[in-house]
């Protein structure tokens, strides 16, 4: 194997705003990104689901382009784009043409000079995401299972513990006074990473990022509640009634070690021991051996994104033939087996293989064929906003590879315990009360 | 939308001269058996994606049972004369390699991705579920018991329970009506079916490999040969199917979806295949009516109105048959409301020429979204695939934009007047009946629906 060599231009402009460029001219597409430093974990209290419902006001005007603007000028560049909100950071991105980069960076530094909004957008926005949160959650069998439901019963710390969707009191709520505030905040360039990555030349892209975003003035640093936890001391445990579907489920969130720890190397190989797919050790124990479960995957979510508490999660849809303690004992089998004999050499060999392939359809790929090289983009992100090294990219791997069976083993024993943990029990309501509801 | 939006008021950066697009070669190949193959180098990353098509799947068994050919995609990968089930998933994790096998209306399949370094012993083993699958009965027994719950379930879900009844209503007693199995169709399936399926569809004469990836094709093409030269198997006979039904006026059908907070649309009618000769044209009046961010639907029902988060339209081109439709899920207060901006948009499309303007943002959009695939290795397979699988001309790809940037707007008001049958589209809503059935009545006769695909008075 030859040790990764992506091309990383980055630097920092004065405003500091912070810019990464990975040039390749595979295909005449470029994508561009722009990630802010703050996600919904850390959105102000008493306004759930703010951070989202703002990342849809993004979409809405600034200064030079009013509504539908940007919209329509990336599609009639031939492109495609998006936003999304994440725990601890929220991205816009962009795959186009690369005839059409200038325009693209245009339209992303004026949203970042000026977002100009009003009332009605708020107005039409809050009633799209009600309908975004009905799509995906209300009206939908296990809708937000676990995401919206382990929270609330795993951490104590509102950051951590709140519906990231929003309370519908809460998005009523937010005013355009509270929209100005928070981009005023957060979303100034010193807490920003611009990233071009494709059909670009690095002396070009850095000379438009120059050109467009060096005048947007700095803010202050932006304040960050502390989201740490306190000490936990026994297991957790939650009940939620599900209302469409037709099986018993339940999720098993165990907290996670800090990113780039030792542990957070083993960890994650753990995780694909654990849930790496039909080998994966759950879904082969529940599904194919013992054949309680219908459905069970799950895993660390955005392993390199999180900045703050987090849970590796399994979530499981059982047979109703078998009880909640039945399901519950089969999973703690299988974390007891790795306890005890931790995995075996052969199984270690096959897991960096799988886990090496999987980096690289992360850096090529990751959202679809259509989004080119979106899962590069948002590691660089990551690395430049919560580590301050983009460089990671091309070293992250090795840590991986050089896990040893000890310390699987040993992250085991020490994390996948029960008062390391969380369990949701997401029951079906009977089918009378279904039907007289 | 009503209020057209201001134009920008400072020089938007004007679009460079465009770089060329170029696809990567194919080298293709007939083997003795039968089996074609397609092979194109992509060398962003040390991996390749495969695969596997078998030109045949529900539309050609399901007369038998319905799902029949789903259910032998997904025994086929649990099991072959030399492997175990077990066996499988740890080899596969041992080269680096995910792997999928599934079947739809026209088309089986086992696709797959893997490290290059491994490519031989991945293909070997895609060759050995292809033609030495041991369909194991307890693995049979097991999926068959998951797949009553799944069928249980999917019923719960307003988005299966719409395109199951908009399928229903536009195929009638052609195949493609059948969506899914009930489950007394699931309990009687049996392994010699299963059996049968596979000696009929898992042949090399049915068969296309495509591969896309980083490696030396000439010698890839060498090691195929010696895996799959001695693979044999004709070609299975096709069947002629019913017709589809014609409409005269619109018609409602309403699922009851008892406790929904919302409400599902989905509206559709019969339209073409991708192989037809307006199918470019089709795709662009598509686009600028609900097939992309900045089209008319989703600026009047999402940004300006605000019902809906994800209103789309689009065409669903099978083999056979291609159908259009449009889905938005819309608050239950506004089903109606929703279902006259639907149509609003779709007759004025047929009403009045595109502005010029409107016409070339779109005709950028389509040729520029199509050479997105280029930059990835699943991208290009995908398109690759799309092409050989509808038998599409050769320079397709390669024309295509040339195709969409000739068209103007006199052709696309017949194209939208031809194929987007406004006075005959068939209407799905899912949803709480008590809150929508008012509603949904002014758009024609209602025929009502339980979630268990039942008729109801």
């Amino acid at each position: 194997m030859t040790p990764l060599q992506i091309p990383i231009h980055s630097i920092t402009l004065q405003n500091g705003l912070r810019v990464v460029i990975v040039p390749d001219a595979t295909a005449p597409v470029v994508t561009v990104g722009v990630y802010y430093k703050i996600g919904f974990r850390l959105e102000p209290q008493g306004r759930s689901g703010f951070a989202h419902l703002f990342e849809h006001m993004m979409f809405q005007g600034s200064e030079n382009a009013p509504k539908m603007q940007h919209i329509k000028l990336i599609n009639s560049s031939g492109g495609v784009l998006n936003g999304s909100t994440m725990y601890d950071v929220t991205n816009y991105y962009e795959a186009v043409p690369s005839n059409a980069l200038e325009r693209v960076l245009w339209l992303e530094a004026d949203r970042m000079r000026a977002l100009k909004v009003d009332d009605e957008n708020l107005r039409n926005q809050r009633d799209v995401v009600k309908e975004e949160v009905r799509v995906n959650v209300l009206n939908q069998p296990y809708g937000g299972f676990p995401w919206l439901d382990m929270p609330p019963v795993a951490f104590r710390n509102w950051a951590n513990a709140h519906n990231f969707y929003g309370d519908f009191n809460d998005l009523d709520a937010a005013s355009l006074v509270d929209v100005q505030k928070f981009f005023r905040t957060y979303y100034v360039p010193n807490n920003a990473v611009l990233l071009m990555l494709g059909d670009v030349n690095p002396a070009d892209g850095l000379a438009l990022a120059d050109k467009y975003f060096a005048t947007i003035p700095a803010g202050a640093a932006p304040p960050f509640a502390d989201p740490s936890e306190p000490a936990q001391h026994e297991e957790r445990r939650g009940y939620v009634e599900e209302k469409f579907g037709t099986l018993p489920a339940m999720a098993i969130g165990y907290v996670l070690p800090q990113r780039r720890t030792p542990d957070w190397y083993a960890m994650a190989l753990l995780d694909n021991a654990l849930h790496g797919g039909r080998a994966g050790r759950i879904y082969r124990e529940l599904v194919l051996e013992k054949q309680i479960a219908v459905e069970a995957d799950g895993g660390i979510d955005d392993v390199f994104g999180y900045n703050g508490p987090s849970q590796m999660t399994t979530r499981i849809l059982y047979k109703p033939e078998y009880t909640a303690e039945q399901t519950l004992g089969a999973f703690d089998a299988v974390m007891d087996e790795l306890q005890k004999n931790g995995v075996s050499t052969d199984e270690l060999e096959q897991l960096k293989v799988k886990a090496r392939s999987d980096y690289y359809s992360t850096l090529e790929g990751g959202r679809g064929g259509y989004m080119p090289r979106y899962g590069l983009m948002h590691l660089l992100a990551c690395f430049t906003l919560l580590d301050g090294d983009p460089q990671l990219v091309n070293s992250i791997l090795d840590g991986f590879l050089a896990v040893k069976r000890e310390e699987i083993q040993a992250v085991a024993k020490k994390y996948l315990r029960p008062e390391n943990r969380a369990v949701v029990f997401r029951t079906p309501v009977a089918k009378d009360a279904k039907e007289a509801a | 939308m009503a209020t057209p939006a201001p134009e920008v008021n400072v020089a938007v950066p004007a679009l460079a001269p465009e770089r060329a697009v170029e696809w990567p070669k194919r080298t293709r190949a007939r083997l003795s058996n039968g089996m074609q193959v397609v092979l194109a180098e992509a060398h962003a990353i040390p991996k390749f994606h495969g695969e596997l098509f078998l030109r045949a799947g529900e539309a050609l068994v399901s007369d038998r049972a319905v799902g029949l050919a789903e259910m032998t995609a997904t025994v086929v990968r649990a099991g072959t004369v030399h492997r175990t089930s077990r066996q499988i998933e740890e080899d596969l994790r041992r080269l680096g390699a995910d792997l999928g096998a599934s079947a739809g209306q026209d088309t089986s399949a086992i696709s797959f991705a893997g490290l290059s370094e491994f490519a031989e012993p991945l293909l070997q083993l895609v060759n050995e579920l292809a033609r030495d699958a041991s369909l194991p009965m307890s693995e049979f027994e097991r999926e068959r018991r998951q797949k009553l719950e799944e069928v249980r379930l999917e019923r719960t879900s307003p988005g299966f329970l719409a395109g199951e009844r908009l399928r229903k209503v536009l195929f009638g007693s052609h195949p493609y009506a059948r969506v899914s199995p009930s489950l007394e169709q699931v309990a009687e399936y049996k392994r010699e079916d299963l059996e049968a399926v596979y000696r009929e569809i898992y042949t090399p004469e049915n068969a296309l490999l495509m591969l896309v990836g980083d490696f030396d094709p000439s010698k890839l093409l060498n090691d195929i040969e010696k895996i799959f030269g001695s693979w044999a198997g004709k070609k299975p006979i096709g069947r002629d199917a019913p017709a589809p039904p014609t409409f005269r006026g619109r018609r409602v059908y309403l699922v009851h979806n008892p406790g929904s907070v919302q409400t599902q649309i989905l509206l559709g009618c019969q339209a073409i295949t991708r192989k037809h000769p307006d199918w470019i044209r089709v795709g662009l009046a598509n686009s600028l009516y609900g097939g992309a961010f900045n089209s008319r639907l989703v600026m009047n029902i999402r940004e300006d109105k605000g019902y809906t988060y994800s209103p789309r339209s689009g065409i669903t081109p099978l083999r056979q048959h291609g159908y259009f439709s449009i889905s938005a899920a819309v608050r239950n207060d506004v089903v109606a409301a929703s279902l006259t901006e639907i149509f609003y948009e779709l007759d004025k499309l047929r009403s009045i020429p595109v502005p010029d303007g409107e016409l070339a943002d779109a005709q950028n959009y389509l040729s520029g979204i199509f050479s997105m695939g280029l930059a990835t290795q699943e991208g290009l397979l995908s398109q690759f695939s799309t092409a050989e699988l509808h038998e599409l001309p050769k320079d397709y790809l390669e024309t295509y934009r040339d195709k969409v940037r000739a068209l103007n707007s006199a052709e696309l008001l017949v194209t939208a007047r031809k194929y987007f049958d406004s006075a005959n589209m068939q209407i799905v809503v899912v949803g709480d009946r008590a809150q929508i059935a008012e509603q949904a009545a002014l758009f024609g006769e209602v025929e009502f629906y339980d979630n268990q695909g039942n008729r109801r008075n």
